[in-house]
């Protein structure tokens, strides 16, 4: 009998009864071969891991969270719900010390969907990660989380949630996204006004190996998680850096995966991406499984592996070399204009939900403040959703950015039909969650 | 008639059963240096007592098998694995012959590596220089392609007086309870064999040819020419022969808790619906297997528990120390506390009374106060471990999205119980629990006419993949070539049909091989954008159940 060093949770949840579409790569059969190989290595039977139920999450865990239009019920389904309730069971298996981690690999995946949410991108509605951290926070009081996305693409939903947290550090190691979608995450993007430094991007080239990413995990990540001082570092799961993934360009390992998971040492671990289900998934979960609980992982291998030919070619570390220096510089030595405090920060973005078809105008306000995160107020348009107002007063958020938000909402409700078809507030400091 | 045997860790029970009830019954202490001489001394008692040429059918619990894995007076056995990547496969290693040979299947079931025939060789001759002559075949995924299993049977047969194959024995995945379960099935083989060729004969020597059913731990049975193939699914079926027992004896149609409460230990069982919960694979000398067992769980309170004062504390159990006082024992227990309390009338009274009133004096209480504690403590804890139970039945991990939403919640309706202090106990549970309570007449023989009236239990996996155009079951050695038109539909007529052939060749009769598909799902496999096949999964069982027609109590 094999023992665990660590106490592990597993919530397995596959959704065998769901999929975007019949030959999507999001569909029924993606975790049937990974939980044949679980089951089969027997490693629900490792003394000290253990199988959980996901739980449900309620429609007020990702009204906390996102800006739902129309509302939540109309851009999520029961899926949803129980993914980010997955999450939300690895999460407090850890809070209370009922495990010492936890893995939730579950689907469908969260990492794309974004603070405003018309309908679904990349493959996700909501960000399952963040509906756990905030249901987390809620429950347990304020948390210093890390967010280390290891997915091939870049999770611009998780840095969108997180770019203006300055308690919440993100950071993606993702293919270049000058080669891949969503064609973002270079190392300039590192936050917002009050929370710059907070987000970092590890953008690596395409035929990237094991070398080249537990570099970024050593030189980058590690000194970067050591400084930030989490009280909880989670990982972003994805399993698309596999040199077998159809649709990604990397050349990482199961090995590579299992050993990344050991040095990064997350306490919670959750699935995002991945789509080689049967080349890859199965023995890359069986190497983040045994890595977590702390069990010899080093004899997982892929039937098809072949080191000569995923060995990184020469000119790749060189390049990362150059991503490790921009990469620190953007933590430890964060630049770039800060206004006034009291004033509003303003961008215009677009965004384009590439599943639903869906095209998004938003201008984004941040106000600057010293004091707390800052209130933000989003005005968003789209071709599913006429024009609307958002507004999040953030957790600890001091009287004057409170006052500020609520005063916005007071003024868009007067213009409530004429102006605005939707008006949201998040209230994170009294937990008031409400739609006009 | 039917005949029930049921041996215990103290006493032999058997009963004859006809149409009309009970026509006999017997016990006699268990000798468990000779059990075969327990179970013929047994039976010459029933066999004196009824009309020997009716008995139609004998079902036998045995211990045999589980002491010698107890006891370690198993045979040795050349265990042979190719495992391939993955977990080290030493760290399954079991007993002093085991041999990791090169060699690998994928999840598929597609060959990534031949078995190395060579070091297979090599390793059977290491074994027959060294007097193995039982051998274990076990290879990673072989459910999906035995092939590897095959081969490494082949090479042996010859050499052998038996080899395990692991896909035989189940069509669960899991490779490091497959090691483990054939490993065992070779260690008891040759004493299970024996005692099966005794109990035959003796049984030719009546005269009479009945049929010959071997108890296992799902409350089924199986012919005695199964288990002298898979002798490993005898192992534990003692607290099952007594679950069943209940089933008979009462007609249970909710959710409900049944306890069966002895000396030392009550064990607890779940029902749904009026059936039995099983598990899918007990523990076995510290290490897990693939035999499916009735779910039950055993806690260290009985009438003979003896009762402590520490502080301001009383409990009961785990330890005994010889019986109630009210059967003349030294120190007071449960029992004598239930005595105390004026909730039974069990024995010498007077002597509880002493006993629990010396107890008493020690810390101060009144003998009504001291045994009013202990019994709540022992209610309790009864109590608490029946819930820890539901609770994680109800945990259990599902994996659709319609099960996490309208998944089964069982919520137990009644509580059955049994045992030698049954009566004493079942005032004191049915206020805990708040529940209605069932004491079934003949709960003192309720093990042996469980084991009567069980019929036979089996349960098969079949596996279809229309890509690789292959369909396997691998309990039934089943594996066949199918086309791409091979749907779920077919795949769970096959499975029941098989099933019934199977069952039906064994000579279990018809209306006792009725089978439910308990699983049944079937992916649509991708390649690129388009659909290249089917991946199908079935599973199937005849359940434990009770024959019709012969219902006591
Ligand atoms: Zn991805
Ligand atoms: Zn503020």
């Amino acid at each position: 009998m094999i023992t665990a060093q660590n106490k592990l949770g597993l919530i397995f949840f596959p959704a065998f009864d769901w999929a975007i579409s019949p030959t999507h790569p999001e569909r029924e059969e993606r975790l049937l071969y990974t939980q044949d190989q679980l089951r089969e290595e027997g490693v629900f039977d490792i003394a000290g891991v253990t199988e959980y139920k996901p739980l449900v999450a309620s429609e007020e865990d990702v009204a906390r969270v996102h800006f739902c239009l129309p509302d939540v019920a109309s851009v999520i389904t029961e899926s949803h719900l129980i993914s980010a309730g997955g999450a939300i069971k690895a999460g407090e298996l850890v809070m209370d010390k009922t495990e010492q981690k936890a893995f939730a690999l579950v689907r469908p995946p969260g990492h794309h969907a974004m603070k405003v949410v018309h309908g679904n991108r990349g493959f996700c509605n909501i960000n399952i990660e963040a509906v756990m951290v905030e249901r987390l926070r809620e429950r347990y009081g304020p948390l210093r989380v890390a967010i280390v996305d290891t997915d091939c693409h870049h999770g611009d939903g998780t840095q969108d949630i997180y770019w203006h947290d300055p308690n919440t550090l993100y950071i993606s190691i993702h293919q270049d996204g000058r080669t891949l979608y969503p064609g973002s995450g270079f190392t300039f993007e590192d936050g917002g006004p009050n929370a710059r430094g907070r987000t970092i991007n590890i953008p690596l080239p395409p035929e990237t190996s094991d070398e080249g990413f537990l570099y970024a995990i050593e030189r980058m990540v590690l000194p970067i998680l050591t400084d930030f001082k989490p009280d909880l570092v989670v990982n972003s799961a994805g399993q698309d850096n596999h040199y077998s993934d159809p649709i990604t360009n990397m050349n990482f390992s199961a090995q590579g995966y299992a050993r990344l998971s050991e040095l990064l040492n997350a306490d919670i671990a959750v699935l995002e991406g991945g789509y080689s289900i049967q080349g890859a998934l199965p023995y890359v979960n069986l190497g983040i499984v045994l890595a977590m609980a702390g069990v010899d992982y080093t004899a997982v291998r892929e039937p098809t592996y072949d080191a000569a030919c995923i060995e990184q070619p020469r000119n790749i570390m060189p390049f990362i070399k150059k991503v490790a220096d921009e990469v620190l510089a953007a933590y430890f030595n964060p630049s770039g204009e800060r206004g006034m405090p009291g004033n509003y920060d303003v961008r215009r973005k677009g965004v384009f939900y590439d599943t639903d078809m869906i095209r998004e105008e938003q201008v984004e306000s941040i106000m600057i403040c010293d004091e707390c995160a800052g209130t933000l107020k989003i005005e968003t348009s789209s071709s599913a959703n006429p024009l609307s107002l958002c507004v999040e007063i953030p957790i600890g958020a001091c009287d004057r950015c409170r006052d500020e938000g609520l005063r916005i909402v007071h003024e868009g409700k007067k213009k409530k039909g004429k102006d605005y078809a939707h008006i949201v507030l998040i209230n994170r400091r009294d937990r008031e969650y409400v739609r006009t | 008639m039917l005949l029930g045997l049921d041996i215990g860790g103290t006493h032999t029970d058997v009963v004859a059963i006809g149409k009309d009830g009970i026509a006999a019954s017997a016990k006699v202490v268990t000798n468990h240096d000779d059990l075969l001489a327990s179970v013929t001394g047994a039976l010459e008692r029933v066999f004196s007592a009824i009309d020997v040429a009716a008995v139609d059918r004998i079902n036998l619990s045995t211990t045999l098998s589980t002491n010698a894995i107890v006891e370690r007076t198993t045979e040795e056995v050349g265990v042979i694995v190719s495992a391939g990547p993955g977990v080290d496969p030493q760290a399954h290693a079991v007993g002093n012959r085991y041999y990791a040979i090169a060699g690998s299947i994928d999840h598929r079931g597609t060959e990534v590596l031949p078995p190395a025939e060579g070091e297979i060789q090599k390793a059977v001759r290491h074994c027959l220089k060294n007097g193995v002559k039982v051998f274990a075949a076990v290879s990673k995924f072989s459910t999906r392609n035995p092939a590897h299993e095959n081969r490494i049977r082949d090479i042996i047969q010859g050499n052998a007086d038996f080899t395990t194959v692991g896909h035989e024995l189940s069509g669960a995945l899991n490779f490091p309870r497959r090691v483990s379960t054939a490993y065992f099935n070779s260690a008891v083989w040759r004493i299970f064999n024996r005692f099966a060729d005794a109990i035959e004969s003796g049984v030719v020597a009546h005269g009479i040819a009945p049929a010959i059913n071997i108890l296992k731990a799902d409350g089924g049975t199986m012919p005695l020419a199964v288990a002298r193939r898979i002798p490993v699914e005898s192992i534990l079926s003692g607290p099952a022969a007594s679950v069943m027992g209940i089933v008979a004896l009462c007609d249970i149609v909710e959710d409900a808790v049944v306890l069966d409460i002895g000396g030392t230990t009550t064990d607890i069982a779940i029902f749904a619906d009026g059936a039995p919960l099983v598990e899918d694979g007990i523990e076995l000398d510290e290490r897990a297997t693939l035999v499916r067992a009735l779910k039950t769980r055993s806690i260290g309170i009985g009438g003979d528990s003896i009762l402590a004062v520490s502080g301001t504390s009383v409990t009961a159990g785990p330890e005994r120390r010889g019986p109630s006082m009210a059967d003349g024992g030294s120190a007071p227990t449960l029992i004598d506390a239930f005595n105390v309390k004026k909730l039974a009338a069990y024995g010498d009274t007077a002597a509880s009374e002493k006993g629990v009133r010396a107890l008493a004096k020690k810390s101060g209480r009144s003998p009504e106060d001291l045994a009013g504690a202990a019994i709540d403590y022992a209610m309790r804890a009864i109590k608490e471990a029946s819930d820890a139970m539901v609770r994680a039945i109800n945990e259990k991990p599902v994996y659709t999205v319609h099960e996490v939403l309208e998944g089964k919640t069982i919520v137990p309706k009644r509580l059955y119980v049994m045992g030698g202090p049954a009566r004493a106990f079942s005032d004191a549970l049915a206020k805990r629990f708040g529940l209605p309570i069932t004491v079934p007449e003949q709960y003192a023989v309720a093990n042996a006419v469980g084991a009567a009236l069980t019929h036979a239990t089996m349960d098969i996996e079949l596996f279809a993949d229309t890509e690789r155009g292959v369909m396997l079951i691998p309990f039934l050695n089943v594996n066949e070539r199918v086309s791409g038109s091979y749907t779920l539909e077919h795949a769970k007529k096959d499975a029941q049909a098989r099933l019934a052939d199977h069952l039906a060749g064994l000579g279990v009769k018809s209306a006792e091989c009725a089978s439910e598909i308990i699983e049944a799902a079937s992916f649509n496999m991708v390649g690129g954008w388009s659909t290249t096949g089917r991946n199908i999964r079935v599973k199937c069982q005849v359940k434990p159940g009770i024959v019709k027609g012969y219902r006591v109590g």
